[in-house]
């Protein structure tokens, strides 16, 4: 198994093992391509990760970016002193 | 030249001094200590209460820094003797002033600490002591912050991470184009502007890199003649008085897969991203007057009826103006009309539900309204105010 078919099994696997709440993200992407906007939402948002990212007709705005600085992890490090 | 740029802003800031006369000697004085942010709300609601005929005031009122004002009613620091205050004209004095006109002022007579302070954000975020007995605090309309760029720019939008990087390392974030830290309109410290957008991006105040400027109109100025690296921070209503000579970006938050403007397009008045929580740059403002300590009864009632007013409480007497379409017109969101909260500065959106909603009547104003028209009831539900059928 390669590493890139890896990733495209296990958020299938977590999909299956999670069922269908009646909220999970719509159209949920399989594969999440480095830069490839994320088109998730939820539509009856409870949480402030569901809220933020709730079904909406509001004007998108996908930005490709990935600043110089980050950690390896996607966290951002200390600010100078 | 930029120098240049920000005393012409610092003009047409200055209230015109026709007429200073001792502002004791206005109808019904209520003296007000509020963030330049409410400058817009200041001149509107000033003028509708000149000409309340049921109860008329005139809002007496001085712009500083919110930290500056919560400090003024917590430490009893008294606006002092001889200052210039600002106030808006009746219909009767100057049937021609708009809220476009500059304000009239008036000298204070003696020492004097102010009825009312506002803080454009949690009060926490300028410090964490719980206010004094005899302080009241109110929470009034929501307040947006935007980051805007010149029209010439390409950008359209700002990351969490980007903006981290921007202001928190400046040039060397090397967050193009935005490296140019000359280039970096930002507030000084005890202004809301700063301190909310340090809270949502997790850059403490005192840590930014940019040029700080006391007031919203010298970034305003500093953006209109930056370089297309330019990019500044202001509140929501005063970059929608300024949206013909620069955009907002839209902000993509820690978490959020797309970034939104706070309306639902670039070129909308809605404020529906700010109410639904697509946009997480906002802060309630605080509306703080003085009480008796033991009975809790506020010390001038005619401060509580404008703070009320301004929070949508139903006042007595009556107004014979609408607040919601004041608050509307000024770009903030009223309570009433938000479907999210939250409890500190840049915390965490909870979903939420007014008492009594107004979005109907909000959403009529600012946009196009989908609910239903009523005069006394609503037939399909709903409880039927200001004329349409609210949800509650």
């Amino acid at each position: 198994m390669t590493i890139r078919s890896f990733f495209a099994v296990v958020p299938l696997v977590f999909a299956v093992a999670c069922g269908d709440s009646g909220n999970s993200p719509k159209d949920a992407p399989q594969q999440i391509d480095a830069g490839a906007p994320d088109a998730s939402c939820f539509d009856n948002p409870q949480t402030y990760n569901e809220i933020i990212n709730a079904c909406t007709k509001a004007v998108k705005v996908y930005k490709d970016s990935h600043p110089a600085l980050l950690n390896a992890d996607g966290t951002v490090p200390n600010l100078p002193p | 030249m930029r120098r240049l740029s920000f005393l012409i802003a610092l003009a047409i800031a200055v209230p015109h001094r026709a007429g200073a006369a001792p502002c004791d000697t206005l109808t019904n004085p209520i003296y007000l200590q509020v963030g330049d942010t409410q400058l817009n709300l200041m001149k509107r609601l000033g003028r509708a209460l000149r000409d309340n005929t049921p109860k008329p005031i005139t809002l007496v009122f001085l712009t500083s820094g919110s930290c500056t004002n919560i400090a003024a009613l917590y430490d009893g620091v008294k606006i002092k003797a001889a200052t210039s205050l600002q106030y808006v004209p009746s219909v009767a004095e100057d049937p021609a002033w708009t809220p476009t006109s500059a304000t009239l002022t008036c000298t204070l007579p003696a020492d004097l600490l102010p009825d009312i302070a506002n803080s454009a954000l949690f009060n926490s975020a300028c410090r964490t002591d719980a206010p004094p007995a005899t302080v009241h605090l109110t929470q009034g309309p929501a307040q947006a912050y935007v980051m805007a760029v010149p029209t010439a720019s390409t950008q359209t939008a700002i990351t969490f991470e980007e903006a981290y990087f921007v202001f928190g390392f400046g040039m060397a974030g090397m967050i193009s184009p935005w490296i140019d830290e000359t280039q970096m309109f930002i507030r000084t410290v005890t202004k809301s502007t700063l301190l909310a957008w340090a809270a949502n991006i997790s850059v403490p105040g005192d840590k930014w890199k940019g040029v700080r400027l006391d007031g919203s109109p010298m970034v305003v100025s500093g953006i209109n003649t930056g370089t297309a690296a330019a990019i500044g921070i202001l509140g929501a209503e005063v970059y929608d008085a300024n949206r013909a000579t620069m955009k907002a970006l839209a902000y993509r938050a820690k978490g959020q897969y797309a970034a939104y403007y706070p309306d639902s397009s670039s070129s909308s008045h809605d404020k529906k991203n700010v109410r639904d929580g697509h946009y997480t740059v906002w802060s309630p403002t605080i509306w703080m007057d003085t009480i008796d300590a033991t009975s809790k009864a506020p010390v001038k009632p005619d401060a509580r009826y404008v703070v009320d007013l301004i929070a949508g409480k139903t006042v007595t007497p009556a107004p014979n103006f609408g607040m919601i379409n004041i608050i509307a017109a000024v770009g903030l969101v009223p309570d009433c009309a938000m479907g999210v909260n939250r409890t500190f500065e840049g915390g965490p959106l909870t979903l939420y539900q007014p008492t009594e909603s107004c979005t109907c009547k909000y959403e009529s104003l600012v946009d196009t309204s989908s609910c239903t028209a009523c005069t006394t009831t609503c037939a399909t539900g709903g409880v039927c105010r200001n004329g349409f059928c609210e949800v509650r």
